[in-house]
């Protein structure tokens, strides 16, 4: 009766144990498995189709695939050239530019005839004067395919008419010089501001003595 | 031009009520005795000449303005109406209605009355002017209009009572051109004699100067650097039409006309030199008056158009010279001062006026044109430059800069009366006064 009695409680627990071992498996089952199914999705269940196909077959698509990623390699290999060289070609513009720009620069600085003064209702040109125009008419014997204009301008005293007779003297004093000095007289244009424009709107001398001045505008050749 | 024509044309069929044809001829006041004192004249209300119009405010608007015109003209002094005695509730607007003693015993010489009749459309105005002493009507006119001509009935008024006294009839159909300077562009402007009305002529956006009315204040000569040089041009003041009419290489300046509109003086650097020309303006011949290596600059023709006075610095600084319509017989006019410059011939011909450097500023100076002593006109701490006569010969315009302002002013001949017609922070310069443009 005993041993029955332990037997019947052995087989009770191992049952008990069994069902709930196994409830507790199947749990665990369910919980892991979902999120399995759904994040592999396709490549996942047609996995098992690939280890179906036969290897021959997924040699060629192998191939193929790689045939196709060789010639996109190469196509981006010709773009990356193609671009670089078109850089290159821009860059090496741009240089050629910049320094077809620096050269004109530097020929209209060369050119570039500063300011010569004037005393108040004179038009003789000054020993100074005569050498900044010696530097400029050098400067135009180099470059023959520019012209230069004279302005003439005056002081703010005395007369608009008077004033513009004598700018226009200014002018053709300064211009006259240029031409001895060998520039010719074709590429030489003089105009007479008289007190209309000056540089410094100040009236005392200092502003005066700025403004009773020939200017050189330089033109460069028509391209 | 067109809207003074239309007065005119009013003033044609307007009737002539008044005896004042015996007053023709007869000039009472000599403005040009040195001992000339203003005219003591009274203007009151005007009345309305039909009984029972109640317009409050045109009675005291045409007294007043009849004042400002007479008072602006230099010649009048207008009295104050609260000195008047007569009572103008009883009195009337013709001889007959005048207490002339009321009149002598405040001071008056002349006296001016007037009514109007407005109606919608029409404004019919009448005015007198009575000598006061003699108890009598010099002039009386009738004008009818549109109520917006009332100022030019005024004006055209005040007009007949300097003719009929002064023996000319005042300026007040005259404008000044002038150069109005805004940064480095500068344009040509005209306004009335009594500075209302300013209008912009030229707008090119470049420097535009030296205006020079044709004989017949229909067209306007000047230079302008709008296509780059500084070249001639004319235009014509009704259509504004503008043609380049001198463009030699360097400067091209006009200067003055002859009496016929045929030909135009001009200074021009052509000839490597800045040489006086005079010009055919029919054919745009020229021919070349100074022969000299220096600058000669800004000629005026005197009104015989014998003579030509213009600007040389040949002597070493700039003065001013005469020379015969052909450039012959060159001599030295002024010789005061170390730059006298801007001649204007007066239109009676005797006097020169320019500006000479004073102390290092330029005043106003006129001179005989036989030569003489100088007589300064202007003074003080601001610079008067470039003289111009009205037509008559009675006053001065010319501009003034001082103080950061620059004004364009008229004086009487003598240098009294100054009035400033327009003034600008910036250069208002090169006034010239047209001729009688009715």
């Amino acid at each position: 009766m005993k041993r029955s009695l332990l037997l019947i409680g052995l087989i009770a627990l191992a049952v008990c144990l069994s069902v709930t071992f196994l409830t507790g498996c199947a749990k665990k089952a369910a919980i892991k498995e979902e999120p399995v199914v759904t994040q592999e999705q396709k490549p996942a269940a047609q996995a098992p189709a690939a280890v179906v196909t036969d290897d021959r077959e997924a040699r060629e698509r192998a191939l193929r695939e790689q045939a196709l990623r060789d010639q996109a390699a190469r196509e981006a290999a010709a773009r990356e050239a193609r671009e670089a060289a078109e850089r290159e070609a821009k860059e090496a513009a741009d240089r050629a530019k910049k320094e077809a720009a620096a050269k004109q620069a530097a020929i209209l600085k060369e050119l570039q005839i500063p300011d010569i003064q004037f005393d108040f209702d004179k038009y003789n040109l000054k020993p100074e004067a005569r050498e900044i125009l010696k530097t400029g008419a050098a400067a135009y014997l180099k470059y023959r395919e520019y012209k230069l204009v004279v302005e003439g301008h005056c002081d703010e005293r005395g007369t608009v008419e008077y004033n513009l007779a004598l700018g226009q003297r200014r002018a053709d004093e300064a211009g006259k010089y240029l031409g001895d000095l060998g520039v010719e007289k074709e590429r030489i244009k003089t105009i007479s501001y008289g007190k209309e424009m000056p540089l410094d709107n100040g009236h005392d001398e200092a502003a005066w003595a700025k403004n009773r001045r020939a200017h050189f505008v330089v033109f460069p050749p028509v391209q | 031009m067109q809207e003074l024509k239309r007065l005119a044309i009013l003033t044609l069929v307007l009737l002539v009520l008044f005896g004042a044809e015996r007053v023709s001829g007869k000039v009472y006041i000599d403005i040009d005795s040195p001992s000339f004192q203003k005219f003591p004249i009274a203007v009151t209300d005007f009345k309305p000449l039909r009984p029972g119009q109640a317009n409050v405010e045109l009675p005291v608007w045409f007294s007043d303005t009849l004042g400002r015109s007479l008072a602006l003209t230099g010649y009048f002094h207008v009295l104050d109406e609260r000195a008047f005695l007569e009572d103008q509730a009883q009195a009337g607007i013709t001889a007959e209605g005048t207490r002339f003693s009321d009149w002598v015993t405040i001071g008056a010489e002349y006296l001016v009355k007037g009514g109007f009749q407005e109606d919608g459309r029409e404004l019919i105005t009448e005015f007198r002017l009575f000598d006061v002493v003699n108890g009598e009507l010099v002039v009386g006119k009738r004008y009818s209009g549109k109520p917006d001509d009332k100022n030019r009935m005024v004006i055209q008024f005040a007009s007949e009572i300097l003719q009929a006294l002064t023996g000319e009839a005042g300026l007040f159909d005259t404008r000044i051109a002038f150069v109005k300077k805004s940064g480095s562009s500068a344009d040509i402007h005209t306004i009335n004699f009594d500075g209302s009305d300013l209008r912009k002529i030229t707008n090119y956006g470049a420097l535009t100067l030296s205006p020079r009315w044709s004989p017949d204040g229909r067209a306007l000569a000047f230079t302008s650097y709008k296509d780059g040089n500084p070249d001639v041009y004319l235009r014509d003041m009704a259509s504004g039409a503008t043609q380049k009419i001198v463009s030699y290489a360097g400067m091209n300046l006009p200067g003055s006309w002859s009496r016929d509109g045929g030909r135009l003086l001009l200074a021009l650097s052509r000839d490597g030199n800045q040489e006086i020309y005079d010009m055919n303006v029919g054919n745009r011949l020229l021919q070349r008056l100074t022969r000299d290596f220096s600058i000669d600059v800004s000629p005026v023709r005197s009104p015989d158009e014998r003579r030509i006075a213009f600007v040389s610095n040949r002597g070493g600084s700039p003065q001013i010279y005469i020379m015969d319509a052909d450039g012959g017989n060159v001599r030295r006019l002024t010789y005061e001062g170390n730059y006298n410059t801007s001649p204007a011939w007066s239109p009676r011909g005797k006097k020169i006026a320019y500006e000479g450097s004073v102390d290092g500023r330029f005043q106003i100076f006129i001179i005989d044109a036989e030569g003489g002593s100088p007589q300064q006109l202007t003074f003080g701490g601001s610079s008067h430059e470039s003289p111009s006569w009205s037509p008559d010969g009675r006053y001065l315009a010319c501009s003034a800069h001082g103080y950061g302002r620059s004004r364009i002013e008229i004086m009487s001949a003598n240098g009294q009366n100054v009035r400033v017609l327009h003034e600008g922070n910036e250069g208002c310069q090169s006034p010239f006064w047209s001729p009688h443009l009715r």
